[in-house]
């Protein structure tokens, strides 16, 4: 819950250099290396309405401009529309008739209704609300034949320089010979568009025209006195790009927009680091490969003031997330090997040797070097410390004392906390943001075999940095 | 301060909650347990319909001057139909609130707000700076945005109706003190 409602003051370093809370990173256990937003893959799984979670395929949703076909978004402040009905009596005085049931859109929120500009109440739940005609819809049909025309016309270029390329040989006999079948009619019965009709389109279309005739403004367009309650704002204009209404009056219900479910790829490794679950109404992972389930999770607890050239104490719980026992040390950051960056050349020299033909440019990421300023530095125990496995019952057993010493103040099934003494530079600036630093090198046990012919688990010493964030420094 | 309460036939008063000072409960109103309504500036009078829910807090503050202090002090009117969800405050001292206005949850009302009819002031919104707020004005969000509806907000009578006939069946109320006829009630055949 801190992680939501507090800002972040303990921050991790991720292998592309980005600083994010343990929550926001990933941990890819085939590359055995931290990820973040930034330095992985994003693919769309699905799309599906969070309104009514009806899920669609990405056809059917591009078909629908990403958008549901039975909710619907308030426009005055964009939350979904909720129906709601009311008893109508017939105007025309049928005293025999039983009241109807009518409905109207409304909004919990900014209480918006589809009364308030003029949209009758329907006698359905759902369905049948007027949309509001695009003025520009056949230019705009226009100009999307067009662009398609050309994507087509662009394809077909290539596809015929591919051709080129592999020269037919007099040897064979092609589609023509065999069957009197030209290309023409073999893309007519594929069902493929013509090239004849894209190149009409293309022919055919009428570039706009730029005019300096503009609409003169009204006379009174300065003097009169604007009422903000009748003029939208601008995100409410741009909520709906094609019509753009300027009054109040004239915002009308969007269909709601789509939501898309995410899984995440490792760019180094193509392995997947999340896949929700296709169910919409699920929140559940089928892969859910999260650093707050992998990497020793560092909190404050608490520390003393940070002032230029002075020693305060440093508070700080390290809990184990993992099923296995975990053996920490705690080093500064300066003294983390580089071992893997020599790893990654060899790893590429071997790629270049073999001249793989693959395009990995956009899959690149690029490492960004961490900001050094430090307000000073943390004094760290020379020792391993060991945590034990996570272990959801421990909490119901009785506790064992802890082993208490000048670092550990207290130890409690998979959590320690320690005292640690800051040292505070005497350059440091009152008033600026006080940075400290350490690095963290754990133990990590792969249960993920590499291969299927090995079963046995790896252990691994990894490393990471972790920035914390204590305030200003004080006088 | 002098405990003058007058509960009307019809309200449904619950005795967990606080009452200081002149106040004029009116009939059909539904007061939550857990409410504070404090007259200290002047007598509060609550017309009728409206819903006070749990910790609702309604203060009629004393002028900070004592010169300005009017003699007899102004009464604080709340028009009927109006709804105080939980736990939003009222300072407004401004004499008269109209009817049909909706302070949602956590709101906050501060003493130079004038406020008209079928207005909503939106949850977790706070007006401290001194305004009027025309009728049927919709404020929400955090950014407090405004707007004007077209029409009043709808009225909870069904919710009266229903809260009335449970409120009894857990809470202790208090009796309604005051013996005077009032209207019949106009809102039955319409919330058929």
């Amino acid at each position: 819950m801190a992680y939501l409602t507090q800002p972040d003051y303990v921050k991790y370093i991720c292998s592309c250099g980005q600083l994010k809370p343990i929550t926001n990173l990933y941990f890819c256990r085939h590359c055995l290396k931290i990820r973040c937003g930034f330095c992985i893959c994003h693919e769309v799984d699905s799309h599906y309405c969070a309104n009514c979670l009806e899920n669609m395929p990405s056809s059917e949703a591009r078909l629908k401009k990403n958008r549901c076909s039975s909710c619907f978004a308030c426009p005055s402040c964009f939350h979904t529309l909720s129906t709601r009905a009311t008893l109508a009596r017939d105007p025309a005085g049928g005293d025999g008739k039983p009241p109807k049931k009518m409905y109207y859109l409304s909004c919990f929120n900014c209480r918006w209704t589809s009364r308030d500009v003029g949209i009758p109440d329907q006698p359905v739940a759902s369905g049948g609300w007027p949309e509001r005609t695009n003025p520009f819809t056949s230019r705009f049909n226009q100009l999307l034949e067009y662009y398609k025309a050309i994507a087509q016309q662009e394809k077909q270029e290539k596809l015929d320089k591919e051709r080129k390329k592999f020269v037919t040989r007099g040897k064979y006999i092609n589609l023509t010979d065999k069957t009197g079948l030209t290309g023409a009619m073999a893309r007519n019965i594929a069902g493929l568009p013509s090239s004849e009709s894209s190149s009409t389109v293309i022919s055919n279309f009428v570039p706009s025209q730029a005019s300096a005739d503009v609409e003169e403004l009204p006379e009174d367009y300065h003097l009169k006195e604007i009422d903000l309650k009748q003029i939208t704002r601008m995100s409410q204009r741009t909520s709906c790009p094609e019509l753009q209404p300027s009054l109040a009056s004239r915002l009308s219900p969007r269909p709601r927009a789509l939501c898309v479910k995410r899984s995440q790829r490792c760019r180094a490794c193509d392995h997947n680091l999340t896949k929700p679950e296709y169910n919409p109404g699920s929140v559940k992972f089928k892969i859910e490969l999260l650093a707050f389930y992998h990497v020793p999770e560092v909190k404050i607890i608490s520390y003393e003031t940070i002032k230029p050239g002075g020693t305060s104490a440093l508070l700080l719980k390290l809990s184990n997330p993992t099923a296995h026992e975990m053996t920490i040390r705690m080093l500064q950051p300066e003294d983390v090997p580089d071992t893997e960056e020599e790893h990654k050349t060899i790893e590429k020299t071997l790629e270049k040797s073999l001249s793989l033909e693959k395009d990995v440019s956009w899959n690149a990421c690029f490492p960004r070097r961490p900001p050094p300023s430090r307000a000073g530095s943390v004094g760290l125990p020379a020792v391993s410390l060991t945590l034990a496995q996570r272990d959801d019952a421990a909490e119901y057993d009785d506790e064992p004392p802890g082993d208490n010493d000048d670092i550990i103040l207290w130890r409690k099934s998979n959590k320690l906390a320690l005292r640690l003494k800051l040292t505070t530079d005497p350059e440091a600036r009152v008033g600026t943001d006080a940075y400290f630093s350490f690095a963290i090198q754990y133990s990590y046990r792969n249960t993920v075999p590499p291969s299927a012919t090995v079963v046995q688990h790896s252990d691994h010493t990894l490393y990471t940095t972790v920035i914390l964030d204590l305030g200003k420094v004080c006088e | 301060m002098s405990q003058n309460i007058k509960i009307l036939p019809g309200a449904t008063v619950c005795e967990d909650c606080t009452l200081e000072g002149d106040i004029t409960i009116g009939g059909g109103t539904v007061i939550h347990p857990r409410v504070t309504i404090i007259a200290e500036g002047g007598p509060i009078i609550i017309a009728e319909y409206c819903i006070i829910e749990e910790y609702a807090t309604i203060i009629h503050k004393k002028a900070e001057k004592a010169e300005t202090q009017e003699t007899p002090p102004k009464p604080l009117f709340i028009g009927a139909h109006n709804v105080f969800e939980v736990a939003c405050k009222l300072e407004s001292s401004f004499g008269h609130i109209g009817e049909s206005n909706v302070f949602e949850c956590r709101s906050f009302v501060g003493v130079d707000v004038k406020i008209g009819s079928g207005c909503v002031i939106g949850a977790a919104c706070q007006l401290t700076v001194p305004q009027t707020l025309a009728d049927n004005t919709v404020i929400w969000g955090s950014e407090h945005h405004n707007r004007e509806a077209l029409e009043k907000q709808p009225t909870q009578l069904l919710q009266l109706d229903f809260l009335s006939k449970v409120m009894p069946n857990y809470h202790r109320l208090r009796k309604p003190n005051m013996h005077k006829r009032l209207p019949s009630r106009p809102s039955q055949d319409t919330a058929k």
